[in-house]
């Protein structure tokens, strides 16, 4: 379990988040090194505009949003439609993302195909293995990773290998997941974590 | 073989075929087709404009496409806003050529294409860019790359200000001399049809580079030699040629 007088990784005070202007907030959260949380609430609660805000996507209007310094922080987006044709293959997009995996993976079989010839399951996958191992050669420590909604599209046949590349995370990193599929969760080995709670009282 | 008197403008050509397939290439990733466009017409606005001042047309017409350049990176919009720009250009070319005997000339110029005529400091200029094309090409390719991953992000840092502004120098370089060189349907043509035809039978992003260098070098070769054969202006034949193999090219590839 990670130490909570551990420095935090990500904190939070009185952040107001939004993209044009403040839509959620004043939030306020302190997230320890290696800590493995879902944040949980009902559709349009924020939990995608917070992981967006903390990759600088999305506007901190007030308050105060800041990841620890030399943190190095990765995201998988809830969707990310391929453009048709799209001519680059698993590796382009490994190389894209900084990523290397470690063979024998759950993706090596994907590595040489083109990105519009994978199926949507597939590409889901592919991309979670990036976002999972980005920066990978940094500190474990110093690596925070945000996942959103990552059962998205997964179908039968890919669902346990997205599941086995999140297992096999070094237990130091931090790991932020939104989604609503409770059985992936569950599955996963997170915390539960309703965004509700690090609203401040007014 | 091209005789003495072509053997530049076929080595000028040829070297700006490849420094604009490889341009057409970057411009297919980023999905900013319709910035090449805009810049190639304010390019020509630019070197009309020049013909009627006297200037040196090199630099006006960069300076002309970098500012036209700039105003596209403000702009968030990637197809209708540098549709419009475009449509200033050829506005502002079709209005001087028709208020300045000068530029009538220059404009059909620049619509044409000088290629025959291309002079060994054009050459020089055109064999640059290549040179400076290869070193930056390490730094492009990381640019390209990183520019298809969003919404996603990487744990890496992005490319430095520095080098995004170094594409952007080179990606008007090129559109300028292209245009130049072979006239703005012919350097548009260069750009952008073998990159879109090797979209199809590439398998990675070296194949799509390779494809794209592959198809456009076939279409200079082919409409180099078809209009001379046939005394016809390079222009319009190089754009039919690089249409029908970009087409080949798909056709192959969705039937394989």
């Amino acid at each position: 379990m990670p130490s909570r007088s551990a420095t935090p990784i990500l904190s939070a005070r009185s952040a107001l988040l939004g993209f044009d202007r403040p839509v959620l907030g004043p939030l306020s959260m302190h997230v320890p090194p290696g800590a493995r949380w879902a944040l949980t609430g009902p559709n349009g609660a924020g939990k995608s505009l917070l992981l967006r805000a903390i990759t600088g996507q999305a506007r901190v209007h007030a308050g105060r949003l800041q990841v620890a310094p030399g943190v190095r922080v990765s995201l998988l987006a809830q969707d990310h439609p391929r453009r048709q044709p799209l001519p680059l293959s698993g590796y382009d997009w490994l190389r894209a993302m900084g990523a290397r995996v470690t063979e024998p993976s759950p993706v090596s079989a994907l590595l040489d195909r083109r990105l519009d010839h994978l199926s949507g399951g597939q590409w889901q996958l592919l991309r979670l293995a990036a976002a999972l191992s980005s920066c990978s050669g940094h500190a474990p420590s110093q690596r925070l990773i945000l996942l959103d909604e990552p059962a998205n599209h997964l179908d039968a046949e890919v669902r346990d290998d997205a599941l086995v590349l999140i297992r096999g995370l070094p237990p130091e990193t931090t790991l932020l997941i939104t989604s609503h599929d409770d059985a992936f969760l569950q599955a996963v080995g997170v915390e539960n974590r309703p965004l509700a709670e690090y609203i401040d009282a007014r | 073989m091209p005789g003495d008197l072509l053997l530049v403008p076929f080595v000028a050509g040829v070297l700006v075929t490849s420094v604009l397939a490889l341009a057409g290439a970057g411009l297919f990733l980023r999905g900013s087709v319709w910035q090449a466009l805009a810049l190639g017409q304010w390019a020509a606005a630019g070197g009309v404009l020049a013909s009627i001042l006297h200037w040196p047309v090199l630099p006006v017409a960069l300076a002309v496409a970098a500012a036209v350049m700039a105003l596209l990176q403000r702009i968030p919009e990637r197809e209708r806003l540098p549709l419009a720009i475009f449509l200033a250009g050829l506005a502002a070319v079709t209005l001087l050529a028709a208020n300045f005997a000068q530029a009538s000339l220059a404009a059909a110029a620049w619509a044409e294409g000088q290629l025959y005529f291309a002079s060994p400091n054009e050459l020089w200029a055109v064999g640059a860019l290549g040179a400076v094309s290869l070193l930056l090409w390490p730094g492009l390719r990381r640019i390209w790359l990183h520019a298809q991953t969003a919404p996603d992000v990487p744990a890496t840092p992005p490319s430095g200000p520095w080098l995004r502004l170094t594409e952007i120098a080179w990606l008007v370089a090129a559109i300028v001399l292209g245009t130049m060189v072979l006239g703005l349907p012919a350097a548009l043509a260069t750009m952008l049809l073998p990159a879109w035809g090797a979209a199809y039978p590439a398998r990675n992003l070296t194949s799509l580079l390779l494809w794209s260098q592959a198809l456009a070098q076939a279409g200079f070769l082919i409409a180099w030699g078809l209009s001379l054969a046939l005394d016809q202006p390079f222009a319009p034949v190089l754009v039919l040629v690089n249409m029908g193999l970009a087409l080949g090219a798909r056709l192959v590839a969705v039937r394989g």
